[in-house]
């Protein structure tokens, strides 16, 4: 009876710290979590800029992005391949990093100008913002969308 | 319009706002409406599934307050893309057939969100987990969401 206790409390030490444990196909989907959420956002803040969307809410998604902006370089730090990512997102990881913390600060500035000057002003930043074509045309690709 | 539409209707957007101010509030077509409301609802099941993670130990626990916030944000943004009436996408008619029950639903979620965010802001991931739940997205679909074949 004892052995049998101390080989249960052994598998469950041996057990818990496999509790959380991230995988690599968690850390694929989270990341494509947040690209996915960045990609909506997106095209919901360019239907409202195009004037084909409620423009009330031009300031929240202009938020949301540059929350989502500001975790995403992190979800790629993980040398996953898989999903649409290309292995050049690690192969040229200086520049993929340099272009996602741009986007971060970037998308950032949009949002502050937008809560401090108004959404007009921001709307001007929104190209330099959200440069999502320039990355994806080297770092995703397109077939795996 | 389509997604890749959209994006490039951002890139003229840009453009066109050097010389313009922000467009009057309204929606252009039918159309334009479900894809609003689907971009909508569709990044707010993303911003779910990630917490999702989170609280499962599955993703970096860190971001929790970045992801609450960013769903209590959106949260916020859903009624006015269901306000317009019209019928398509995922959206049942009883949307708007009972819209004082599906407003009010709503409402209960931007609340729950915004709670959600501010628990991620105080306690992290331990006092996220249990909260996560209060913001079940099923019942709501099962009511008002056209159930995918």
């Amino acid at each position: 009876m004892v052995r049998v206790s101390k080989a249960v409390a052994l598998g469950v030490m041996i057990l818990l710290p496999m509790v959380g444990h991230t995988d690599d196909k968690d850390v694929v989907e989270y990341r494509q979590h947040i690209m996915k959420s960045l990609e909506q956002q997106t095209a919901a803040l360019g239907q409202i800029l195009s004037g084909v969307g409620p423009a009330e809410n031009t300031l929240a998604h202009m938020q949301t992005l540059a929350l989502t902006a500001s975790i995403a370089l992190k979800s790629f730090e993980a040398k996953v391949p898989g999903g649409a990512a290309k292995p050049e997102v690690w192969k040229d990881w200086a520049d993929f990093s340099k272009r996602m913390k741009d986007f971060a600060d970037k998308s950032a500035e949009m949002a502050k100008i937008g809560r401090e000057q108004g959404v007009d002003q921001a709307a001007m930043k929104v190209i330099e913002a959200l440069p999502c074509k320039g990355c994806h045309d080297v770092y995703r690709d397109e077939k795996k969308i | 319009m389509n997604r890749s539409n959209a994006v490039s209707r951002l890139t003229w957007a840009g453009i066109a706002f050097v010389g313009t101010l922000l467009p009057i509030s309204s929606f252009a077509d039918d159309q334009d409406v479900r894809d609003y409301r689907s971009d909508v609802m569709k990044a707010m099941g993303e911003q779910f599934a990630a917490l999702n993670q989170i609280t499962k130990g599955k993703a970096p626990a860190g971001d929790v307050a970045t992801q609450a916030e960013v769903l209590s944000i959106t949260a916020g943004m859903a009624k006015i893309a269901f306000t317009p009436k019209v019928l398509g996408g995922e959206a049942k008619p009883e949307v708007w057939d009972k819209w004082d029950d599906f407003s009010k639903r709503l409402d209960e979620m931007v609340a729950a969100a915004a709670d959600l965010a501010k628990t991620a802001k105080q306690g992290g991931v331990a006092a996220v987990t249990p909260k996560l739940s209060g913001l079940s997205c099923k019942g709501c679909h099962d009511d008002y969401r056209v159930q995918k074949k």
